[in-house]
């Protein structure tokens, strides 16, 4: 009996470490999410994913496991994060005839919009006295996770709050974007599509496949040229202000 | 099931593709940006989509979401670092990603709108 108890001691050791705890708790997170959501009636102002993180955060607080250790043991799901950038090649490929006629308004749109998603955050920091740490972890908030991750470390912010502006980012561009095209009487796709992109990387574009093939296409579109032309003016504009 | 797997095999192939141009030519890009750019211009040669592809792109797509969960929880064990510096953190957030969609929104509708009225420029 004793020894059983010793086991378990060891259990309680060895468990949170292993790769299956943090895939365990991550799934299950993200399937209560999307219960949640659907129980409270699919509200646009709280979408699943942010149900779900707090649900996560919730479920590492309480249990007797440290957040670099579950980062150490999500690794295997979180990889995945890179044939799925990849794949977004895919619905980008399928959409190429739309995109062609509408080549001029999207190489107009993106460099004003791509830099104003970024410099708007900066702009209102900047006046309200924010440190540089907090502004370079800023900047790259509307771009999506896997290169804002490499933009940050570059201006030397801080990765953890790049991920949560990333998070009220997307929601929020999802949700302004909804309520101002429904407000504004703009039902095209691909606009919709691209300004969810632009503006909400990741989060945005899953909302676009919901609202159809082609606003997901446009958002596929304008997340990853937002990610590329960001990746590219963001880092040389910030060394030469700084 | 199998097609589902061929067609990882490819977008894994892309992104050791993508990680091969980001070293080699020290790319300010993730290698997940760069191999999907590059599966894009191979398919566009192409012009032909295979379902295996189709298969194992729309899974992943959906998954996008999920996949970015455990970095976004990180900010709820960090916020120390940032006390006295939330209420600029979260203005600056909503206001700022507020703005530019409305001003994308705005943007692209009339670009889009002048593009209708004279098709043939």
């Amino acid at each position: 009996m004793s020894e059983l108890l010793l086991r378990l001691e060891g259990l309680v050791h060895t468990l949170p470490q292993r790769p299956e705890t943090a895939i365990v708790l991550t799934l299950a997170a993200y399937f209560a999410g999307l219960r949640l959501f659907s129980w409270l009636r699919s509200p646009a102002w709280c979408p699943p994913i942010l149900l779900a993180a707090c649900l996560l955060a919730g479920l590492l607080a309480l249990l007797p496991l440290d957040y670099i250790e579950y980062r150490r043991g999500v690794g295997w799901l979180t990889w995945l994060l890179g044939p799925a950038t990849v794949a977004l090649g895919v619905p980008l490929y399928q959409q190429v005839h739309h995109i062609r006629t509408l080549w001029k308004p999207i190489v107009l749109t993106l460099p004003p919009a791509a830099m104003l998603a970024a410099g708007y955050a900066m702009g209102i920091a900047w006046l309200l006295d924010a440190t540089p740490t907090v502004l370079a972890s800023l900047a790259p908030k509307s771009v999506t996770a896997p290169i804002a991750m490499g933009i940050v470390e570059e201006l030397r912010g801080s990765v953890s709050l790049l991920m949560g502006a990333l998070l009220i980012t997307g929601v929020m561009a999802t949700l302004s974007i909804t309520l101002l095209a429904r407000w504004g009487n703009i039902h095209d796709q691909r606009v919709i599509g691209f300004a969810l992109g632009i503006n909400g990387h990741a989060i945005g574009t899953v909302r676009a496949f919901d609202i159809g093939p082609t606003a997901g296409a446009f958002a596929s579109l304008g997340m990853s040229l937002t990610g590329v032309f960001t990746a590219l003016w963001l880092p040389l504009m910030w060394h030469f202000v700084g | 099931m199998l097609s589902i797997l061929r067609g990882f095999l490819i977008l894994t192939a892309f992104l050791m593709l993508g990680d091969i141009a980001v070293e080699l030519f020290a790319l300010p890009l993730s290698s997940g940006v760069a191999g999907m750019l590059l599966l894009t211009l191979w398919l566009l040669l192409r012009r032909r989509l295979s379902h295996d592809l189709g298969a194992a792109s729309q899974p992943l797509i959906g998954m996008l979401a999920l996949l970015i969960m455990p970095g976004v929880v990180g900010i709820f064990f960090q916020a120390d670092e940032f006390s006295g510096q939330w209420l600029t953190i979260f203005i600056a957030l909503i206001l700022g990603t507020l703005l530019s969609s409305l001003t994308t929104l705005w943007l692209m509708q009339r670009l889009v709108a002048t593009l209708r009225e004279r098709p043939h420029e």
